[in-house]
């Protein structure tokens, strides 16, 4: 469902953030992407969300290529960012409100939507305040309902667990679960390789804009002579 | 001193444009520094110094050279007061640093020096040219000896200081000593109430009083002038400063450098002790719930999109305090203006004049007014920045207008749309309220209507252009978003001067060719529907290149 061919990404013609990466996202995959701060992470998702074009290389979204379906690609997607800190001087059925416009949903389906996915994150009752008075674990908690709304076949998540509690992020980790049963494929970067671990069927292990491994996680245990993850994960980033 | 120049040199750079944002696209900043320095600095201080140098000149043989200019400097300063208060406010007490300058090891009179001297430097570069040419234009006009130059480059430097030190101190005890006063959205609000307040009240004091050259020239040339030592009291470094220049007494030099330096020592002192106790605490202010989210998730309703994004901006320009004082207020200035001027300005020659004219159809007078309302159309749509801060008001979120499936126009004309409703709505209540003083009857009031909507919707596109150019993303507040953007004061630029040209040379043509007033209007109706058509052209082949270039 996610299709990153030959992709290089350079910043102001001379940082090159991503050099020539490819990999591919199935339907039915949680991957999950790692890799030390500047790695590329972040760019990735924003090259997949078609919030920053690529120098090179095509990028393909639920069959979509971003170039030449940019509108059809943003529909097939569901988008966290690193920052939730986004027009919180809109209360949060307001902001959910304009989500479930700009991507058209229904409206007895947004009203059911958004109700039990508020419920699940505990969030109900703090949704008719502005999101200028919530946490920052609440804001990060209509950032995931926000992004879920629309029901869209991918997932991009970028760091979605910062912020949000014990209890969040296992109703977090469930859905992705059950999304990704539908057949459907959730793309995520994380810090916390327990996570990855315990969720993901695949991760990438991205550093200084390469891939230095992308593949199940029993397969890098056996290539390691069964060390921790921590332990793999420290010794590739760190070489 | 290392220390403070230090904090004082972060806090700029967190005002000025980034060096990314400066990289982004050097040759526009060197173009419009040009256009904005030859189009509107330099023809505004020259205008201040020549009309302080015929002051000073005009009151030279009643012996009172100096009170031209000291109005002017108290007039400065006051309005210095006026804007600083929310400044400051904003500065000392809600700013996103303030999180981080609060754990570091400083005093609290380093964290407010460097504060105080951060906004300063942001806050006085035009103030500093007014100045400039105002002291310039009285040591001209007043044939001051040569070392009245030495005031001028004095005075120019720190006479901004004292309202600020002012706008400090009382902030910090009302800080200090109130408990309303949470959070920063009362505060802009206050303080925008403020300022309104004040500026009504100096057009309506000034309207009732039937101001003209003729009386203010006979005012000044009393020595003893009420207003000017009720203003000596409160600014006394205004008069010490004209005066040393126009005696030479070095004791009146070092008496004003020594008033600054106390106002200094008291401010910072003041800092020390009520700052720390009154900043702990502030926040955001929490809301609290009105209606159940289960009342409201049953009334969801479907929107198109261009009414759910345009109910979007309108909630953000109207909660923001900042934006609302800055950018919505304004509008509806024109209006109060316009009604002030007619119902209570009735005595001045001038206006009784053109009143006169444009009821009994003089041509001249109706061709001052059409080009009166496309210069204040335009003018007031740059000034209000709604356009001109359409994508820098994304800030941080920038990225949303990216990774949604709205196409980059639609977006970009729901923000034009919302700066049409409000430069609009606030300029054809102002002309329909002419229209029934002038009894200019409903079709030419209309006319005057569709003109001024042409001049905002031009003006708009353009702004939102030119902010699609260079927009200010990184700020931490929403008034730094505002104060302190290159970007707006360019459109404001680029805008005065293609409306300067728009009205020169439509009177040109009136004055040196015998072309008919109405053909003129048409000629000017012409050139506004292409200038509108050249704006949204631009924004629709450009901007959304601009926007997807820009990676926020």
């Amino acid at each position: 469902m996610i299709k990153f061919e030959n992709v290089t990404k350079t910043y102001n013609r001379s940082v090159r953030a991503l050099d020539d990466i490819s990999f591919n996202v199935k339907g039915g995959e949680i991957v999950g992407f790692i890799g030390p701060n500047g790695s590329g992470k972040t760019t990735t998702m924003k090259l997949l969300t078609g919030i920053i074009r690529p120098d090179s290389g095509k990028i393909t979204v639920n069959g979509f290529n971003i170039r030449e379906d940019p509108i059809k690609v943003k529909e097939s997607i569901g988008y966290i960012s690193d920052n939730p800190d986004m027009f919180l001087r809109l209360k949060g059925t307001e902001f959910l409100e304009l989500i479930g416009d700009i991507y058209k949903v229904p409206t007895d389906e947004r009203r059911e939507r958004i109700s039990s996915l508020a419920e699940k994150f505990g969030l109900t009752g703090a949704l008719s305040s502005p999101m200028m008075s919530y946490s920052h674990g609440m804001r990060q908690k209509i950032m995931v309902i926000a992004a879920l709304l629309h029901k869209p076949p991918v997932w991009i998540l970028d760091e979605p667990m910062v912020g949000l509690d014990p209890k969040s992020a296992f109703e977090l980790k469930q859905l992705m679960r059950e999304h990704t049963r539908e057949g459907n494929a959730v793309f995520f970067s994380t810090h916390i390789l327990e996570v990855a671990e315990k969720l993901c069927g695949r991760v990438i292990i991205i550093k200084k804009g390469n891939i230095l491994y992308d593949g199940t996680l029993e397969e890098l245990e056996k290539q390691n002579k069964n060390d921790s993850l921590e332990n793999i994960f420290l010794e590739l980033t760190e070489k | 001193m290392k220390m403070y120049l230090r904090l004082v040199s972060a806090l700029i750079q967190g005002v000025e444009p980034s060096d990314k944002e400066k990289k982004r696209n050097k040759i526009f900043y060197i173009v419009m520094a040009i256009i904005a320095g030859f189009g509107i600095m330099l023809p505004m201080t020259f205008f201040v110094g020549v009309i302080i140098y015929s002051m000073t000149g005009a009151l030279l043989p009643f012996g009172t050279p100096e009170n031209g200019a000291e109005l002017f400097l108290h007039l400065i300063a006051t309005f210095s007061f006026i804007f600083g208060l929310n400044v400051i406010f904003s500065v000392f007490y809600f700013s996103g640093d303030i999180e981080s300058l609060l754990p570091l090891p400083l005093r609290p009179y380093q964290i407010i020096g460097a504060k105080f001297t951060a906004a300063l430097i942001s806050e006085s570069v035009m103030e500093w040219l007014v100045l400039a040419a105002a002291l310039i234009g009285y040591t001209i006009g007043g044939k001051m000896p040569f070392y009245a130059w030495l005031g001028v480059i004095i005075g120019t430097i720190t006479m901004p200081i004292l309202p600020l030190i002012y706008c400090g101190i009382i902030c910090m005890i009302v800080m200090y000593f109130t408990r309303f006063i949470k959070n920063k959205d009362t505060v802009n609000k206050i303080t925008g109430l403020f300022t309104f307040a004040v500026i009504v009240g100096i057009v309506y004091t000034g309207s009732l009083s039937g101001f003209n050259t003729d009386k203010l020239i006979d005012a000044l040339s009393k020595p003893d002038n009420a207003l000017l030592n009720v203003m000596n009291c409160i600014f006394p470094t205004v008069p010490l400063l004209i005066r040393s220049m126009g005696t030479g007494s070095p004791l009146e030099l070092i008496l004003y450098l020594l008033i600054n330096a106390a106002a200094v020592c008291i401010f910072m002192l003041l800092a020390q002790v009520l700052y720390l106790p009154s900043v702990v605490g502030i926040g955001q202010g929490g809301a609290k719930e009105r209606h159940s989210a289960a009342e409201i998730i049953s009334k969801m309703k479907r929107h198109s999109t261009v009414i759910t994004c345009l109910k979007k901006e309108f909630r953000i320009l109207v909660r923001t305090p900042a934006y609302f004082t800055n950018c919505v207020m304004i509008n509806f200035m024109c209006p109060v203006f316009v009604y002030l001027a007619f119902v209570i300005h009735g005595q001045t020659n001038f206006l009784e004049s053109f009143i006169y004219g444009i009821k009994s159809g003089n041509r001249e007078s109706v061709l001052m007014l059409v080009l009166g309302i496309t210069a204040v159309s335009v003018l007031v749509t740059a000034i209000n920045c709604i356009a001109s801060s359409a994508i820098t008001r994304e800030g941080k979120h920038f990225a949303f207008i990216k990774y949604i499936p709205v196409p980059y126009m639609t977006q970009l004309n729901v923000k034009a749309l919302i700066s049409i409703i409000f430069s609009g709505s606030g300029m054809i209540l102002s002309i329909v309220w002419m229209g029934i003083q002038l009894n200019t009857g409903y079709k030419f009031t209309l006319f005057c209507c569709l003109l001024s909507l042409l001049c905002v919707s031009f003006a708009t596109y353009f702004g939102i252009f030119m902010d699609c150019i260079n927009p200010k993303l990184i700020w931490d507040d929403e008034l730094n978003a505002l104060r302190g953007n290159y970007n707006i004061f360019f459109n404001m630029a680029m805008a005065i001067v293609i409306e300067g040209v728009l009205c020169t040379g439509s009177f040109l043509l009136y004055k040196y060719t015998p072309l008919g007033v109405l053909f003129i209007i048409i000629i000017d109706f012409v050139i506004l529907m292409l200038l509108n058509a050249v704006s949204y052209l631009l924004c629709y082949y450009k901007a959304g290149r601009l926007i997807e270039e820009l990676e926020g």
